[in-house]
């Protein structure tokens, strides 16, 4: 049968109507089409159900009490715990990040043995351990041959740190990193009083800070956004006014009615000069040593105020009339960036809160007496002693530990004149850091310790500074197995300690903090579950500290020198934490450009010092120097250089390794006349172009 | 405008952005980093290769000591009512077509033109220049909300929508509405993580949603509103200054000009 052209036709016809009914064509093209929508070479999400746990983020130095989303159990998110009563909802923008932080490129994998300068050898739990106890050995019971740094502030860590440390016979050689707690209680017994200070910033209508960054930087930053905002209703009248006096127009500034530019050398000076115009406008107070008070305010006269400030005096009258008009004034004080001022600049802040009749009060400032602590032979908080004294006596040689134990610090980066810092540590023979991030300490450790992340661990929070009543948070993990192979640390103490035959009553840090809650009367499990433990405040009368205000000396700045102000910004992160990878977007091209930091200084410092915008200068103090470029901005206070902190990191990750530099080299550390504190918030530096 | 239409729509998702509550942390924009799975990059403070769906200006009042005030700016997508971006796409890989008024932006059609870039007077869309690159094990961090894109594309805010949707499912589970979400039911990343509270988000038509009257305040504008683009973003600051800035001296072009609403 042969194919004519008709056939041929028909066949092809019906051939092609044939492939219109097929569906092979039409899944052919579709298929294409999302084969070439389908990049493979990109991650891939990942996929199962979504759900949200409670947790205790302390990668922030007060700790968000969050919701952990989770995708198939994959934390992605953090979000606000609306339920929690400190965070309200709120996050702050280094827990933001956490999720992704459990995969930071800068985590300690395993734990890790030195075996040569800047190498590491991964090694086993049990033969880390098993070198951890070697070395504790010989040490037990030889007073001040084991030491101990802490960074967290907040945890029953401490506890069980200063507990082991005192049953190896080393009772006093456990350290704290500085930070505002430190100075603030100290300052509080300078005023007679005891405990920790506690500001109500909810229940203030005039809440003036005195460096204190407190809507970014200081004490429970969520907490305090929460309540700033709450007093500000979008579109309706604000409730309560926020001043900041203090030596940058930071993010706390931004927001504030009023920003009053005061050198860090002058705030001392800045708040009794108010006390001075405070009593001349009538304010009197009970304290039995208003006598001295008001004699030593009145030599802060409006004079010596504009010489010290370089602010004219009629923005005091302004205050004064504010606070004055006010039903519940509040003031704040501590160092711009939340360390370093001593403790006087701490009480001539408060002075104003007794002066004003503010203590005890709501919408005042609060005396937090100390918490029942889990374990009874651990070190009181209040009496803690700082790193950065220990550590400066390590560099005399008037201390000579052999072991130094880290736990959540990075005292090699973090402390004032850091070269010497980490000189110090130098010279102690075996350092071990418990950290869950390659940092600059655990860089320079003889044995590194991964700590888990705050979702794979048991964690709690007592009494963060700056909170206004007694409060407890705690946490439990949020994934079943950590990502890395890490130990807690506490079990890991608990265990040496063990092993020393030392039995602190304790097994893990669960059982630790769940006899911490139970102290509290707190239920473990609904604070678990995102809730918070609240306690009484006690009452307790301060003086005016006058006889310690009398011995404070007044910084003196010659022509070529200009007071540092160190900026924090969460976001960039801490001490603890250098810039997580979701926040480097965060981080202005004012503020760091390539590799190079810019420091920032108002037109007419700039004039003086001699440089513009863009010039590459050198900022000296002591042994330490710094290089970045100089930005000119108008909202840093009168002869001063402010400088961002978190930068210069030597450990770490790609993100952040070797980007802009360290300030912590050009803070000088200086004793506290009267207190004998170390002190360097009003550290000053040379500056020269080159 | 160039024949193209303005779409009128029941609902419109915007924003109240009270600037004198902002301080400019950044937590705004790390949850949207975060929700949207923006890799990190090693040269962040290259700002012309970054991908900032929300960015978080500095604005500054120029004056010299002790009267320097700043102020800080959030900037996610307008969401236009009438987009610029949207008629210059060659392929319709953004469109404003959707209830709810979110300008939408459809990765696998986008050729990478850039043509919207440059209509969009808010620099508030991103180029990849990169494919996205994790670091090793951070892509167990993705979130399941947004995909990932690859180099060559436009990528913006785009108000969450995986969250929109989720909203809208939820309503049709639990027998509500999806039509007529409740105030709170959708909100994007950047307003649930404000810790003062700053972003409102809701449905600027829907009188039960606070953004109603909020986006009518005698102290709310919106950025560029000579342009009659009406952004479905407005802001709101008491202190005359910045409004002004956000104006841009609409009416004169010179500083202290009147506000002109469109």
């Amino acid at each position: 049968m042969g194919l004519d052209r008709r056939g041929f036709v028909k066949f092809v016809v019906g051939g092609v109507a044939g492939t219109l009914f097929t569906p092979v064509i039409w899944q052919g093209l579709d298929d294409a089409a999302t084969w070439s929508q389908n990049w493979g070479w990109i991650p891939r999400l990942n996929k199962g159900e979504v759900k949200a746990t409670s947790a205790l983020s302390k990668l922030c130095p007060t700790g968000c009490a969050v919701k952990v989303k989770t995708v198939g159990g994959l934390p992605f998110a953090a979000v606000g715990n609306t339920e929690n009563p400190m965070s309200k909802g709120g996050v702050c923008p280094v827990c933001a990040a956490g999720a992704q932080l459990m995969y930071s490129p800068a985590r300690v994998k395993s734990p890790m043995k030195k075996v040569g300068e800047g190498k590491y050898e991964p090694i086993k739990w049990e033969d880390a351990e098993a070198m951890l106890v070697e070395k504790l050995t010989p040490l037990k019971g030889q007073d001040g041959k084991i030491a101990a740094i802490s960074g967290d502030e907040t945890g029953s860590a401490n506890e069980v740190l200063s507990a082991m440390l005192a049953g190896l016979g080393s009772g006093g050689g456990f350290h704290v990193m500085p930070g505002e707690m430190f100075t603030a209680t100290k300052g509080v017994k300078l005023m007679g009083g005891n405990g920790q200070p506690g500001f109500d910033i909810e229940g203030a209508d005039l809440v003036l800070m005195i460096g204190a960054d407190a809507l970014d930087s200081w004490g429970p930053t969520v907490a305090n956004q929460k309540a700033f905002g709450a007093t500000r209703p979008t579109g309706a009248d604000a409730t309560a006014q926020f001043i900041y006096a203090g030596p940058v127009l930071n993010n706390t500034a931004s927001v504030c009615d009023k920003f009053l530019a005061v050198p860090p050398t002058a705030t001392t000076a800045f708040s009794l000069a108010l006390a001075n115009q405070l009593i001349s406008a009538g304010a009197v107070c009970p304290a039995s040593d208003f006598g001295d008070y008001k004699a030593l305010a009145a030599k802060f006269t409006p004079e010596e105020f504009e010489k010290a400030t370089g602010l004219k005096s009629e923005v005091l009258k302004d205050l004064v009339a504010k606070i004055k008009a006010a039903k519940a004034p509040l003031v704040i004080a501590g160092a711009s960036f939340g360390q370093g001022a001593g403790a006087l600049d701490f009480v001539a802040g408060a002075s104003l809160n007794v002066l004003l009749g503010r203590v005890g009060q709501k919408g005042g400032m609060t005396l937090l007496s100390a918490a029942p602590k889990a374990i009874a032979s651990a070190a009181d908080r209040e009496n803690a002693k700082d790193a950065a004294s220990f550590l400066a006596q390590v560099a005399t040689g008037k201390a000579t530990p052999a072991v130094l134990l880290v736990y959540e610090a990075n005292p090699a980066y973090a402390l004032p004149q850091a070269g010497d810092m980490a000189k110090a540590m130098g010279n102690i023979g075996f350092k071990v850091s418990f950290s869950t991030y390659m940092d600059e300490t655990a860089a320079m450790a003889d044995l590194i310790l991964p700590a888990p992340h705050p979702y794979e661990r048991f964690d709690d929070a007592m009494n963060p500074y700056g909170v206004a009543k007694p409060t407890y948070l705690a946490g439990k993990p949020v994934i079943a197995k950590p990502v890395m192979d890490v130990k807690d640390p506490v079990d890991v103490m608990l265990a040496a300690a063990g092993k020393l035959g030392l039995s602190l009553g304790f097994e893990t840090y669960a059982d630790v903090i769940k006899a911490k809650a139970k102290a509290l009367g707190a239920d473990f499990d609904a604070l678990a579950a995102g809730g918070i433990w609240n306690g009484e405040l006690k009452g307790g009368a301060l003086s005016l500290g006058a006889g310690a205000l009398a011995k404070a000396a007044p910084v003196k700045l010659d022509g070529k020198t200009v007071a540092l102000a160190p900026v924090s910004k969460l976001a960039y992160g801490t001490d603890n934490l250098a810039t997580p990878p979701a926040n480097l977007l965060v981080v202005r091209d004012s503020e760091l450009l390539g590799k190079d930091l810019l420091v920032q200084m108002n037109a007419a410092t700039a004039k003086t010092l001699g440089v513009t915008e863009g010039n590459k200068i050198k900022l000296t103090a002591g042994d330490g120097e710094v290089k970045a470029l100089v930005h000119v901005n108008e909202g840093v206070a009168a002869g001063t250089v402010a400088m961002l902190m978190g930068f210069g990191r030597s450990a770490w990750d790609q993100f952040t390794k070797g980007k802009g530099d360290n300030v912590y080299k050009i803070l000088t550390v200086s004793d506290e006349a009267g207190t004998g504190l170390k002190v360097w918030a009003g550290s000053t530096v040379t500056v020269a172009k080159i | 405008m160039h024949g193209h239409v303005e779409r009128e729509f029941k609902i419109t998702w915007g924003m109240v952005i009270d600037l004198d509550k902002c301080t400019g942390c950044g937590a705004c924009m790390t949850a949207c980093q975060v929700e949207n799975n923006i890799a990190p990059m090693l040269d962040a403070s290259n700002k012309l290769r970054t991908l900032s769906w929300l960015l978080v200006f500095e604005m500054s009042n120029k004056k010299a000591a002790p009267d320097a005030e700043i102020a800080y700016l959030p900037r996610p997508c307008m969401q236009c009512g009438n987009p610029a971006c949207v008629p210059v796409c060659p392929v319709v890989a953004t469109d404003k077509n959707e209830e709810g008024g979110i300008v939408s932006q459809i990765y696998p059609r986008c050729i990478g033109c850039r043509y919207c870039m440059a209509a969009c007077p808010y620099h508030a869309r991103y180029f990849n220049w990169e494919d996205p690159i994790f670091p090793k094990g951070m892509e167990k961090a993705l979130s399941p909300n947004t995909s990932t894109r690859p180099r060559g594309v436009v990528e913006k805010c785009n108000f969450c929508h995986t969250r929109f949707v989720q909203a809208k499912d939820k309503a049709r589970q639990t027998g509500g509405n999806p039509d007529a979400l409740p105030d709170g039911a959708y909100m994007p990343a950047c307003a649930e993580v404000c810790p003062t509270g700053a972003i409102s988000f809701g449905d600027l038509k829907n009188p039960e949603h606070k953004v109603h009257e909020l986006a009518k305040g005698k102290n709310a504008f919106r950025l560029l509103e000579k342009l009659e683009l009406h952004p479905q973003v407005y802001y709101v600051s008491k202190r005359e200054w910045v409004r002004k800035l956000g104006d841009n001296y609409a009416a004169t072009g010179k500083p202290g000009a009147e506000k002109k609403h469109s």
